[in-house]
């Protein structure tokens, strides 16, 4: 299997994608399910999963605000919590592939604006109910409507109405088109749960009951023995906590106090390995940034722009920083792990201080003044790194360094200068769109483009895969070069486990593979 | 100190569980900790003064990988940080790949300084609230006794917490919010000690002399509670610098690249499980400042007796 | 006369304790954003925060909301957690707050049961012997530990015991049913890290505060009579220094129950000080106000207790003229 071996470490460095690697894996005779645990493993070839055991996740956020109500769920163990509970209509597979959960099937018309949902039969809630129509359409409609407090409320704001035709029918009317919306459907607060649900201890449907549930604390799950799908449930039990400190995350998984943490530093990878625990990482368009504003100073300056983003020492940031656990950045959202949508062709940029130097000169501006939250990993020290050398091209830029609760509200898209991280989204065209969409709620360099507009639109409804890859190139140079933002990197979704527990997936949504780990994971004796 | 046991009090007999009329006269002898504390001491402050120009590299810079090439080596890119002792970062590397030696020089300047101006201004405030509420009005004492055990019930970290969240984390700010923090307590102990003077028999007689209340503040109750406080000061500075340190574990002390001592340790501190001295060395600086100037406080507080003992406690 | 006294002493506890509350109310409302802000985060809408702001009773002016708290708490009732209480999941704050008291409590409680008896000795122990090598052990040791960041002792001790030898796990995650070896186990990694950073301060208290009674005049009476100095120490010298050392005790309990940030944060303990700061990130500001309450009662009574041993251990204050 020495080409399985050859075909990881590409696609680990970024030269094949997702896509490319299954099919080579098809190409060399082995299952999709298998080719998608050899993403990351080489072991899960031989390894046969066995019943029983529990495990411990620490996650790296928790507190109060923790919920089992998936509408307003933001972190990690939200999603966790409501993955191993509650299930959705559709859900995404490690190809990328939209898949049938509750819903059976479901079919489109053809300008898409209406869809038609069949519904699962003999689906049961956790308090013994079954699951019908109703219950999808009280859910979904919770996201609309002038008094909800959905997080992904702007989602469905081109949503009609939500309509039981009968019993295990379900049917949306849209307003306007959208072929997204399948996806849209799979988002983690986007859970079907029981209607009028007043207990959210037995709202869900999903493979693992909520035995307790205490925020800020963790919450225990056992296996559901009325469970609709054969998915394996392999564990008896799963309990989910946080532990906040990144150091004390992985002593704990070093001392074998917990079986997996989230979000582990790149430079505790090596201690990782070395210790025999296991790295999970998913090669992802997950990124770290730059947002300059564009419709103030001194972001609508170009050459600013430009000279900040040749000084971006992208090379050392993924040898070093990353430790080779991420990818180059380019200045758009769309890396190779966006398949065929990512724009090969495009050039990479440089560090190249003597053009930086010319461009920031050009600019006029000797100063400037970055805003600085922990967001996510690196931000931090990346944006010291290009601190130091823009001291060297003799630029002085200062960090401002403010608390990450708060700064979504007081920083973001509000200061001129400030760091932003992106999770990745199914498709590019969703992830182009909500960051670049023109006049979007989150068009975070204020960088409205009529023809990205319309590029948006158009690829959408391009069938032809030709004409579609040009458009989505002429989209990632239109940001590349014209919006305000500057991506240096795209880092890997990193996490470590005990390497007892296996059979992890590889959807580089979400920390351990999407966030949907529990059906499918097991741990050896 | 010689291994004889050494009579702890020589001075002692005149000292009575009041304070004596007069301050009484005091000779401090160091002993050898002392002396050691003093010489390091001394050192520290020769590195505020001079430190960042001495430092082979800013406090800053990123160190670039071709330093770190080993001759004959074929590797280009070697590691940089958390690296070990060597001819080029004297004292290893961080967790940037910046010189450690350099950050411990800039940031003796940031540690002592932030520290030494949070403490004055926490006895400015204390000892001018502290005096204002002995001898001021009972209205007054009482508005500045419950203002000052609201804050001493809060836990400092969330009193810093809240505040730094809230206005930002700037050296200014960060300093007045470590004095008031710590006023606090010198506002107890001037507040009590002042009280002790103006019951005084001395004071008394002032009054009676018809000495005006200034007169009084300067002359009697200031001189008095002066060396107590002096001595206590040596402690508070301590845990100023503790309690910086401690703000910098939540991420709340002084704005990145600067650095300062109790956010080198925090920031290293992944290092700790490669066995880098990254995190070792930033707190080994607090330690022997931190104990010599305990060193110098408890050679003074033997000689000066008194009720120092109970003085440091709130 | 006392009744009179402790009255007053209420009195004034009440006051502090309103004070600590408008503190509270001033600084959490200059923190930027609001609990709908935070919860929301990156995906925040001025559409759905607005929803979220009227589902949690924000929509009304600060003062007002301060007002309805103020009224809520002194008919006893804490009110409900602004956190998650947008999902319809309105957690009393009572019910947050019981198992984090009680686990506040169970480590304060074992942490002073172990490290008061050790301190107590170790200073009394250096107090009889000054200047000696054992005295100077003590004094050095002590300082050095003082000296180092709480953080770093708690992970040199957590790579040592936990990571290394195996001992003990590396973080506190409780089941709720532990009790015994297995509880003391499951706790071992904070407990050590609290008794040696308390244990420090209260013996370096303890030495100078016997000492300083010791060059009292009646203490070089007894000495200049002949009385052996154990004795001296043991009977007259400690009963004096009960005061102050009291005092330290108290100042140290209060740390433990609401000061132990970073050591509840390392080893992810469910405790009162983890939850306050949760709290504030939150700006959920029922719970951030119940929390400082604790904390001030707990250090107004404990305060009250080291003031009534002093003036019990001090016959002259026993007795005022």
């Amino acid at each position: 299997m020495k080409e399985v071996k050859i075909f990881q470490q590409m696609y680990r460095d970024g030269h094949v994608s997702r896509r490319e690697f299954l099919a080579a894996m098809g190409a060399l005779g082995i299952t999709a399910t298998t080719a998608g645990s050899l993403l990351t493993s080489a072991s899960a070839l031989a390894a046969t999963p066995t019943r029983g055991g529990s495990v411990i996740f620490a996650s790296n956020l928790h507190g109060p605000d923790d919920t089992l109500d998936p509408l307003l769920g933001t972190s990690t163990i939200d999603y966790t919590r409501s993955n191993a509970s509650r299930n959705g209509l559709i859900q995404i597979w490690d190809d990328m592939s939209l898949n049938a959960e509750l819903a059976e099937e479901w079919s489109v018309n053809s300008n898409a604006t209406e869809y038609t949902f069949k519904i699962r039969k003999g689906v049961t809630f956790h308090d013994g109910s079954g699951l019908t129509a109703e219950d999808v359409v009280w859910s979904m409609d919770r996201h609309r409507g002038e008094d909800s407090p959905s997080s992904i409320k702007s989602f469905f704001t081109n949503v009609t109405e939500w309509q039981a035709v009968d019993k295990y029918t379900v049917k949306l009317s849209l307003s306007s088109p959208d072929a997204d919306m399948p996806y849209k459907l799979t988002q983690p607060q986007a859970k079907i749960v029981k209607a009028n649900a007043t207990d959210w201890l037995t709202a869900g449907s999903g493979p693992y009951l909520v035995d307790s549930f205490q925020a800020g604390v963790k919450s225990t799950h056992s296996r559901n023995p009325n469970y609709w799908r054969d998915t394996g449930q392999w564990l008896d039990g799963i309990e989910i906590t946080a532990i906040t400190d990144m150091n004390a995350r992985l002593n704990a998984l070093l001392a074998g106090s917990v079986d997996m943490i989230t979000s582990i530093s790149p430079k505790q990878i090596q201690k990782i390995e070395e210790s025999g625990n296991n790295v999970l990482s998913v090669p992802a368009g997950l990124y770290g940034g730059i947002c300059c504003l564009k419709n103030t100073a001194p972001g609508e300056n170009d050459d600013l722009v430009q000279g900040l983003r040749y000084i971006q020492d992208r090379e050392r940031i993924v040898r070093k920083f990353l430790k080779g656990h991420g990818t180059l950045g380019n200045d758009h959202p769309i890396n190779v792990s966006y398949g065929a949508d990512h724009c090969h062709e495009l050039p990479q940029i440089p560090y190249d201080p003597e053009k930086a130097k010319y461009h920031l000169n050009k600019s006029g501006y000797s100063e400037a003044e970055l805003f600085v939250a922990p967001v996510t990993g690196i931000i931090e020290d990346v944006c010291l790194l290009m601190q130091a050398n823009l001291k060297k091209i003799d630029f002085n830029l200062k960090l401002k360094k403010v608390p990450t609760d708060g700064y979504w509200g007081a920083v973001w898209m509000k200061e001129p200068l400030n760091v932003v991280s992106w999770n990745m989204r199914p498709t590019a065209n969703s992830m182009m769109g909500i960051q670049f969409g023109p006049n979007g709620n989150w068009n975070d360099t204020f960088w409205n483009s009529d023809r990205m507009g319309e590029l948006l639109k158009d690829s959408l409804a391009e069938t032809d895969a030709a004409k579609r890859h040009e458009m989505h190139c002429e989209m990632q140079k239109l940001v590349s070069t014209e919006s305000g933002i500057i991506i240096p990197y795209h880092t890997n979704v990193l996490d470590a486990h005990n390497p007892k527990v296996q059979g992890f997936s590889n959807v580089p949504l979400g920390q351990f593979g999407g966030n949907q780990w529990m059906e499918h994971i097991w741990k050896n004796a | 100190m010689s291994d004889t046991p050494t009579p702890q009090n020589t001075n002692s007999a005149i000292q009575f569980d009041e304070l004596p009329d007069a301050p009484p006269k005091r000779k401090i002898k160091l002993s050898l900790l002392g002396k050691i504390g003093v010489v390091v001491l001394i050192f520290w402050a020769i590195v505020v003064a001079i430190g960042p120009m001495i430092a082979p590299y800013h406090e800053a810079d990123i160190l670039d990988e071709e330093l770190f090439i080993v001759p004959g080596s074929d590797e280009m890119y070697p590691d940089t940080d958390f690296q070990p002792p060597s001819k080029i970062v004297l004292l290893g590397s961080d967790y940037l790949g910046r010189d450690t030696l350099s950050r411990i020089l800039f940031g003796a300047r940031t540690t002592i300084g932030i520290s030494f101006i949070a403490t004055t201004l926490a006895y400015l405030l204390g000892v001018l609230l502290g005096i204002a509420a002995a001898v001021g009005s009972k209205r007054l004492d009482m508005i500045l006794s419950r203002l000052n055990d609201a804050l001493l019930s809060i836990p400092s970290i969330m009193f810093a917490l809240v505040m730094i969240a809230a206005l930002g984390s700037t050296i200014p700010l960060l300093i007045l919010l470590t004095g008031i923090i710590y006023a606090t307590s010198v506002f107890r102990i001037a507040r009590s000690l002042g009280q002790e003077v103006m019951v005084s028999d001395f004071v008394e007689a002032a009054r009676v002399r018809g000495e005006g209340l200034w007169w009084i503040i300067t002359r009697e109750i200031l001189p008095n509670i002066a060396m107590p406080l002096a001595t206590d000061f040596g402690l508070r500075f301590v845990w100023v610098i503790l309690f910086i340190s401690a703000l910098s574990f939540l991420g709340l002390g002084v704005q990145p690249p600067m650095s300062d001592w109790g956010s080198m340790v925090k920031e290293n501190l992944p290092g700790l499980i490669y066995g880098s001295v990254a995190p070792i060395m930033p707190a080994l600086a607090i330690a022997t400042l931190t104990i010599s100037v305990n060193m110098i406080v408890d050679d003074i507080s033997a000689h000066t007796g008194g009720k120092l003992a109970k003085r440091m406690i709130a | 006369m006392l009744w009179r006294a402790l009255l007053s002493r209420l009195g004034i506890s009440l006051v502090t304790l309103w004070v600590v509350s408008v503190l509270i109310f001033i600084g959490t409302n200059l923190l930027p954003g609001d609990v709908a802000q935070i919860i929301l985060g990156q995906m925040a809408t001025p559409e759905s925060t607005a929803a979220l702001r009227a589902k949690l009773g924000l929509d009304k002016p600060p003062y007002l909301q301060y007002v309805v708290w103020l009224q809520n708490v002194a008919m006893g009732d804490l009110g409900i957690s602004k956190a998650g209480l947008g999902a319809g999941l309105g957690t009393p704050i009572v019910e947050i707050l019981e198992p984090r008291i009680f686990n506040t409590l169970r480590l304060t409680g074992l942490v002073t049961v172990i490290a008061i008896p050790i301190s107590l000795f170790l200073g009394l122990i250096a107090a009889m012997h000054p200047g000696t090598r054992l005295d100077r052990a003590v004094t050095f040791s002590t300082l050095s530990l003082i000296s180092v960041p709480d953080f770093l002792v708690a992970t040199m001790l957590v790579l040592i015991f936990a990571v290394f030898l195996g001992w003990f796990p590396a973080i506190v995650y409780l089941r709720g049913d532990e009790t015994g070896w297995v509880l003391i186990k499951t706790l071992a990694m904070p407990i050590l890290t609290l008794v040696i950073v308390a244990s420090s301060q209260i013996i370096r208290m303890t030495r100078a505060t016997v000492l300083n009674v010791m060059s009292s005049p009646y203490i070089e009476m007894a000495i200049l009579k002949g009385v052996p100095r154990k004795r001296i120490i043991l009977r007259h010298a400690l009963f004096n220094a009960v005061g102050p050392i009291v005092n330290v005790i108290a100042l140290n309990l209060a740390w433990l129950v609401g000061g132990v940030v970073v050591v509840e944060q390392i080893f992810s303990y469910p405790g009162l000080a983890k939850l306050m700061v949760e709290g504030v990130l939150m700006r959920d500001l029922p719970l951030v106000q119940a929390c400082a309450m604790i904390f001030c009662v707990t250090y107004i009574v404990l305060i009250f207790i080291a003031d009534m041993a002093t003036i019990l251990s001090n016959p002259r204050l026993r007795h005022p003229k």
